[in-house]
């Protein structure tokens, strides 16, 4: 049934002369890989040919996988638009920088598999593939995606996991500029806030990125951050450092924002992004995972479809 | 001979209830993280539905048509807390890991759906046929899913290690959202089995072949409902 209500050509187009606004899949994949580029290189120079290999192999496979299955599906192979290495790389963004790399390329296959090609491809998706991949690693292998365990060779502490286990005095020297510097562990691309930040401001003003969802995200992330700091200051760290700290930049630029899983009127964007804020504090708060954003994400995705259910009133419509 | 043989064989492929009929998808999810799990519940259900289908068949005419969900379950849940007891006294292991699943068999879709489809309207032998068929289907079906989840998701299979000390489990699949995913590529396995049989058989492929439809007739029930419905208000209208 479905299947022959998508073949059925529903589309009104209005009449002749149309323009083309120039505008395709890959130029917005190569600016937003040009946007990622800083970030890749601030992760190689902060973790060295770890975090390098890690990347490569998460893009790599992604490419690969994509382009096994689309020729099992007889499907036109689209590894030119991109998406799929992007795709790869904000995966691995996600990842500690020693990731060993089978997990690196199980978590990749599973992330094109599972998030992307099931659905039929890029596009169809209902759930942003990153965190697909992310959620199943770290569900798999809670001890091979604790960063605080797989990063000891360097001296710096990961604010959240110490947030988690040993309480607010243990980040008490965590500034937010340190956090906006990557003077941090985290993951290996997420970490490097600032550079985050630049990039997805860069992706906004390119217009690749609309502002709604991003800001109502933050602004979740802030305003949920904030009520629970105002109950128990001595308990609860500041919004700030929950905004800053972790994947939450790189979920509110990238992931959240993630076309076909977030939902398309102002609104509802809104909303999405607010809820997806919300939820990150609240899974960091009481979940067992010290970082909730590609939980929060992937909850998020899934409530699009109710937030769909809002739309613009017809013009003459009741 | 030759009917009691394609009832019994109709659930181990072209009705196979959980990817088939997509029914008694609760204990299909929820047991099946070990190989052995899977096997212990196919056993219960087995004697469950083999047994219920054949009470429910002798009594069917004596059971008022509006009270007979009920009488089902009546039967079902007796059945059930047989097995449960059985269990107890010879497979306790088995019977921790299964829990409240055990219990909840009364509530399996297969067994109300064979009950309400087939034996109500069946004579006794073949519908010990069809539960038997059924039965042994929904276990292959379980052990199978099992065998899959545990491989991956523990390295193990029936218990015996298989990848040796090296593999590190890929816990995923023995958890929640392994079972749903297993699932939904084991139905999209069926699927493409089927377009590919059909194709290579060179037959129209019917949207909704593989729905139990022989079995079950409650849309044909349901079409001639409606146009009865319809011929009153018509008639009404004219009168």
């Amino acid at each position: 049934m479905a299947s022959q209500d998508i073949t059925k050509n529903i589309f009104t187009v209005t009449s002749a002369p149309l323009w083309h606004c120039g505008k395709t899949l890959q130029s917005n994949m190569i600016q937003t890989l040009l946007a990622l580029l800083p970030v890749a290189v601030m992760a190689g120079y902060k973790y060295g040919f770890a975090a390098v290999s890690v990347m490569a192999w998460a893009a790599l496979t992604a490419v690969i996988t994509e382009a096994l299955v689309q020729k099992l599906m007889g499907q036109e192979p689209s590894a030119d638009d991109f998406s799929a290495l992007v795709d790869g790389l904000l995966f691995a963004f996600l990842l500690p920088a020693t990731a060993p790399a089978w997990m690196v390329v199980v978590g990749s296959a599973a992330m094109v598999i599972l998030g992307r090609m099931v659905f039929g491809g890029y596009g169809g998706s209902p759930l942003c593939a990153p965190a697909v991949g992310w959620g199943i690693l770290a569900i798999s292998w809670p001890d091979f995606m604790d960063l605080n365990g797989m990063l000891l060779n360097w001296d710096l502490i990961e604010p959240l996991s110490e947030l988690k286990y040993f309480g607010l005095d243990a980040i008490a020297g965590v500034t937010p500029v340190s956090l906006l510097l990557g003077e941090n562990l985290g993951d290996l691309g997420a970490s490097q806030a600032g550079l985050v930040l630049v990039a997805g401001l860069f992706l906004m003003a390119r217009g690749i990125v609309r502002w709604f969802i991003p800001v109502s995200f933050l602004a979740g992330v802030l305003v949920t951050g904030l009520v629970y700091n105002l109950i128990d200051p001595q308990a609860y760290a500041s919004p700030v450092f929950h905004l800053l700290s972790g994947s939450t930049l790189l979920a509110a630029f990238f992931l959240m924002p993630y076309p076909s899983s977030s939902p398309a009127w102002r609104l509802p964007m809104l909303l999405f992004g607010f809820f997806g804020g919300a939820m990150v504090i609240i899974i960091r708060t009481y979940g067992i995972y010290p970082d909730g954003a590609c939980f929060a994400v992937l909850l998020a995705n899934l409530c699009t479809p109710l937030f769909d259910l809002i739309q613009p009133k017809p013009f003459g419509g009741r | 001979m030759a009917s009691l043989m394609q009832e019994f064989t109709k659930g181990l492929w072209k009705e196979l209830p959980p990817f088939r009929l997509v029914l008694g998808l609760c204990p299909t999810l929820a047991v099946t993280n070990t190989a052995n799990n899977g096997l212990g519940m196919g056993a219960a259900v087995i004697f469950v539905l083999a047994l219920s289908n054949v009470i429910i068949s002798l009594v069917r005419n004596i059971i008022p048509k509006k009270v007979r969900i009920a009488c089902f379950i009546a039967i079902a849940a007796s059945l059930v807390v047989a097995v449960e007891m059985l269990m107890q006294a010879f497979a306790y292991p088995l019977y921790e890991q299964l829990g409240i699943f055990v219990p909840l068999i009364v509530v399996n879709c297969i067994i109300l759906g064979r009950a309400e489809a087939f034996a109500a309207k069946n004579g006794p032998m073949a519908s010990l046929a069809d539960g038997l068929g059924m039965g042994i289907g929904f276990t292959f079906s379980l052990t199978f899913l099992g065998a899959i989840r545990e491989s991956f998701g523990a390295g193990t299979l029936f218990g015996v290690s298989l990848f040796g000390p090296g593999y590190e489990p890929f816990t995923f699949m023995v958890q929640a959202p392994g079972a749903f995913v297993c699932l939904g590529l084991i139905l999209a396995g069926m699927n493409y089995l089927n377009i590919w049989q059909a194709k290579r058989k060179g037959v129209e492929l019917d949207p909704n072949f593989d729905a139990g439809c022989s079995g079950c007739g409650a849309c044909k029930a349901m079409d001639k409902l409606a146009a009865q419905k319809k011929l009153e208000r018509l008639e009404t209208a004219k009168g």
